[in-house]
C-alpha cells in the first residue's frame, strides 16, 4: 500500500472520531506547549539577562565583598558569615596598589525612603564617587539628561531612569534640577536617629535595563561618596568595584588572589564573567528542571494516546480483519495505527508551539510591563526588564520531534497488536 | 481456510498448487490478494463510500489513484449499483451492500471468488438478483465462484456441490443443468 494511501486512510479513521482525536491532541498540546513556553521565556530571560550584564557590566571588573556570598543587582552580599570584618572606604587604595589594577571604587549602599511629591518609595541610595564610577562603567553609568558632576558639591544627586520615571510612561516622578528627601533611620545610633537628606537632582542616568552587579541600576539613587559616609556615618563600604587593565582569565585570577590575600581571606572577589557563568548554570539547571515537569505532562498525553489506540483496537478489530482479508500485510496494519498516532502526535506538537509561543509572549508582556514598578518596590533590580521569549530552532525541532517520539513510541504496543491480530478470528469478533 | 484466512492444524490446503501451512503471514496476504472474499455480513468499511470501498482493495495492493477509481466504477457499474457509488453502506439496503461487496471482491481480479453465505442476511427477492449477478459473472466473465450456504436453492443452481456435515464431506456431485 502506498504511504500517502496509508496515510490517508489514517486521516480517515481520526476524522471519523474528531471528539476524541481533538481531546488526545489536547493532552499533546499542553505537553509541547508547557515546554516550549518554558525553555522560550527563560531562553529569553537569559538571553536578556546575558546581554544586559555584558553591556551594564565590563567583563573587566571584579566586585569585592565581605564573607562569602556575591551580590546580585543592590542586593549585596547573600548568606554572608558575620566575621565582624568590613571594608573600607579607604581601602580602594590598598587594592589600587595591586598589580594589574587600573582603579577601584568604593560603595556605600543603603535601602532608604525618597520621598518626592508626596509619593515615597523604598529606593537603593549608592554612594559612590561619580568620577570613578563613570570610568569604569563608562557605557551605563551615563547621563541621559543633565550632566553627571565629577566634583559634586553637597547635595547633588544621580537617578536612575526608573526614579525619574518610574512607570515608563513619561509620569515624572523627578527630573533634573528637581528636588528628593531621602529618609534613612541610623539605627546603630543610640536612640535611632531618622536622618533625612536633601538631594537635587543634577543628571538622570540612560536606560540601562534590568540587571547591575555592582553596576549602575535603573532604580538606584546615586549620591557622592563624601555625602554618603556623612550621611550614614560611616566608613564602612558594601563593596569595591574593581577595574582591571585587561580581561584576561589569569589577570583575573591573579588579581583576585592578590585582593583576597590583602585582606586575609575575608573578603569574597567576583568577576563579571564568573556571575555570567554562574547565572547560566542556574539556568540550566531551571530550565532542565521545568522542562522535566513539562515531559511529565508530555509523558500523560502519551499514555493518552496508548489509551486511546487500544480503545480504537477493539472497536476496531473487524474491520482490521476485514483489510486482512483483503490482503492488507501485517505491516500496513501496523503503519496505519502509527500513522494515526502520528498525526495526533504531529499536530499536537505544531498547535502546541503556536501556543506554547504565544502563551511565552503573553507571559513576558506580563512580566515586563506591569511588573516593573512592583518588583521595583522590592528595591530588587530586577523590574522592569524586558523579557522576549526566544523560540530557538532547537526547541522548536525538539519540540516537533518529542511530539513524533512521544506519539510513536506509545502507539507501537497497540499497533503491534492490531498487526498480529488472526484475520480469521478479527472477522468474528463482534 | 481456503481463503487462505487461517492455516490447518492438521492435513494440508493446497492454493495454486502451495501449501499453505508453509506459508508465513505475508505470503498470504499476498494470496489473499487473488481471492475475493464475500461474507455474510457484507464487512464494508463503514466510513467509507461504496465506491472507496472497492477501491481499497486495490489500494491494498498499491494500484493508483486514477486507475483504481476507473476500475471502482466500472465494478459498480457491473454490479447495477453506478448510481450509489457515493453512498456509505449505512445507506445502502442490505442487497445493495452486497453487491458492493462482490465488486470490492472482483476488483482484484481474482481466481476464484469465496462467498459465505452471500444471501444468508438479506431477504429472499434481493438474494434472488444476487445469485442471479454471481450467475452472470460466472458465465459473462468466467469467475469460478465458491459459495458456502444453507439455502439449497442456491445450491442447486451451482455445477458442483459438496455437502459437509459437521466438518466431514458427506457428499458430492455434479449438477449438470445446462444454462438456460
Amino acid at each position: 500500500m502506498k504511504v500517502n494511501d496509508i496515510l490517508s486512510y489514517s486521516f480517515g479513521a481520526i476524522k471519523l472520531r474528531k471528539l476524541r482525536a481533538g481531546l488526545t491532541t489536547l493532552g499533546v498540546v499542553i505537553g509541547i506547549a508547557a515546554i516550549v513556553a518554558l525553555l522560550s521565556i527563560s531562553q529569553g530571560l537569559q538571553d536578556t539577562i546575558t546581554v544586559q550584564l555584558q553591556t551594564g557590566l565590563a567583563t573587566d571588573t571584579l566586585i569585592v565583598s565581605t564573607g562569602g556570598g556575591f551580590g546580585i543587582g543592590a542586593g549585596g552580599p547573600m548568606g554572608a558569615p558575620d566575621s565582624g570584618f568590613s571594608l573600607l572606604v579607604n581601602d580602594t587604595k590598598t587594592i589600587n596598589e595591586i598589580e594589574n589594577v587600573e582603579t577601584s571604587v568604593a560603595i556605600i549602599q543603603k535601602a532608604c525612603y525618597v520621598k518626592s511629591n508626596e509619593r515615597e518609595f523604598i529606593r537603593y541610595v549608592v554612594g559612590v564617587d561619580f568620577a570613578e564610577y563613570k570610568n569604569i562603567y563608562s557605557t551605563a553609568f551615563v547621563a541621559e539628561s543633565g550632566d553627571i558632576p565629577l566634583n559634586p558639591d553637597n547635595e547633588t544627586i544621580v537617578v536612575g531612569k526608573r526614579i525619574s520615571d518610574p512607570w515608563k510612561n513619561e509620569t515624572l516622578f523627578l527630573n533634573v534640577n528637581g528636588t528628593i528627601e531621602i529618609l534613612w533611620t541610623n539605627a546603630t545610633a543610640r536612640p535611632p536617629k531618622n536622618e533625612t537628606y536633601t538631594g537635587h537632582v543634577a543628571a538622570v542616568l540612560r536606560e540601562i535595563g534590568g540587571f547591575g552587579i555592582g553596576g549602575p541600576s535603573d532604580f538606584s539613587i546615586y549620591i557622592p561618596i563624601l555625602q554618603a559616609r556623612d550621611f550614614f556615618g560611616t566608613d564602612k563600604c558594601d563593596m569595591i568595584i574593581v577595574k582591571l587593565e585587561n580581561d584576561d582569565e589569569a589577570t583575573i585570577e591573579s588579581v583576585s588572589e592578590a585582593i583576597k590575600e590583602v585582606f586575609s581571606g575575608q573578603v569574597s572577589v567576583t568577576s563579571s564573567t564568573a556571575v555570567l557563568d554562574i547565572i547560566s548554570n542556574v539556568f540550566s539547571t531551571v530550565e532542565l528542571f521545568l522542562a522535566g515537569i513539562a515531559a511529565i505532562s508530555l509523558l500523560v498525553a502519551g499514555i493518552g494516546i496508548m489509551n486511546i489506540m487500544i480503545v480504537s483496537l477493539m472497536e476496531r478489530t473487524r474491520e482490521i480483519g476485514i483489510l486482512k482479508a483483503l490482503g492488507m500485510k501485517s505491516r500496513t496494519v501496523l503503519l496505519i495505527f502509527l500513522s494515526e498516532s502520528v498525526i495526533v502526535g504531529l499536530m499536537g506538537a505544531a498547535i502546541g508551539i503556536a501556543s506554547g509561543w504565544g502563551l511565552a509572549n503573553v507571559v513576558a508582556r506580563v512580566f515586563s510591563g506591569g511588573g516593573g514598578m512592583q518588583l521595583g518596590n522590592h528595591a530588587a533590580a530586577t523590574g522592569g526588564m524586558a523579557i522576549t521569549p526566544v523560540l530557538t530552532p532547537t526547541v522548536f525541532l525538539g519540540a516537533m520531534a518529542f511530539g513524533l517520539i512521544v506519539s510513536v513510541i506509545f502507539a507501537l504496543y497497540p499497533a503491534w497488536r492490531a498487526s498480529k491480530l488472526k484475520p480469521v478470528e478479527a472477522l468474528r469478533y463482534e | 481456510m481456503i481463503g487462505a484466512l487461517d492455516k490447518p492444524t492438521e492435513g494440508k490446503v493446497f492454493i495454486e498448487g502451495v501449501d499453505v501451512s508453509t506459508l508465513n503471514d505475508n505470503r498470504l496476504a499476498d494470496l489473499r490478494r487473488r481471492i475475493g472474499f464475500v461474507f455474510q455480513f457484507f464487512n464494508l468499511i463503514p466510513r467509507l463510500s461504496a465506491r472507496e470501498n472497492v477501491e481499497l482493495t486495490m489500494a491494498i495492493t498499491g494500484l493508483g489513484r486514477d486507475e483504481r477509481r476507473k476500475h471502482a466504477e466500472e465494478l459498480l457499474e457491473t454490479v447495477g449499483l453506478k448510481e450509489r457509488a457515493n453512498h456509505k453502506p449505512a445507506e445502502l439496503s442490505g442487497g445493495e451492500r452486497q453487491r458492493v461487496a462482490i465488486a470490492r471482491a472482483l476488483a482484484n481480479n481474482p481466481k476464484f471468488l469465496l462467498m459465505d453465505e452471500p444471501t444468508g442476511n438479506i431477504d429472499s427477492k434481493t438474494a434472488k438478483e444476487i445469485i442471479e449477478l454471481v450467475k452472470r459473472l460466472n458465465e459473462e466473465k468466467g469467475v469460478t465462484i465458491i459459495v458456502v450456504t444453507h439455502d439449497q436453492h442456491i445450491a442447486l443452481q451451482a455445477k458442483r456441490t459438496v455437502q459437509m456435515l459437521d466438518g466431514l464431506i458427506v457428499k458430492e456431485e455434479v449438477n449438470r443443468h445446462e444454462s438456460k
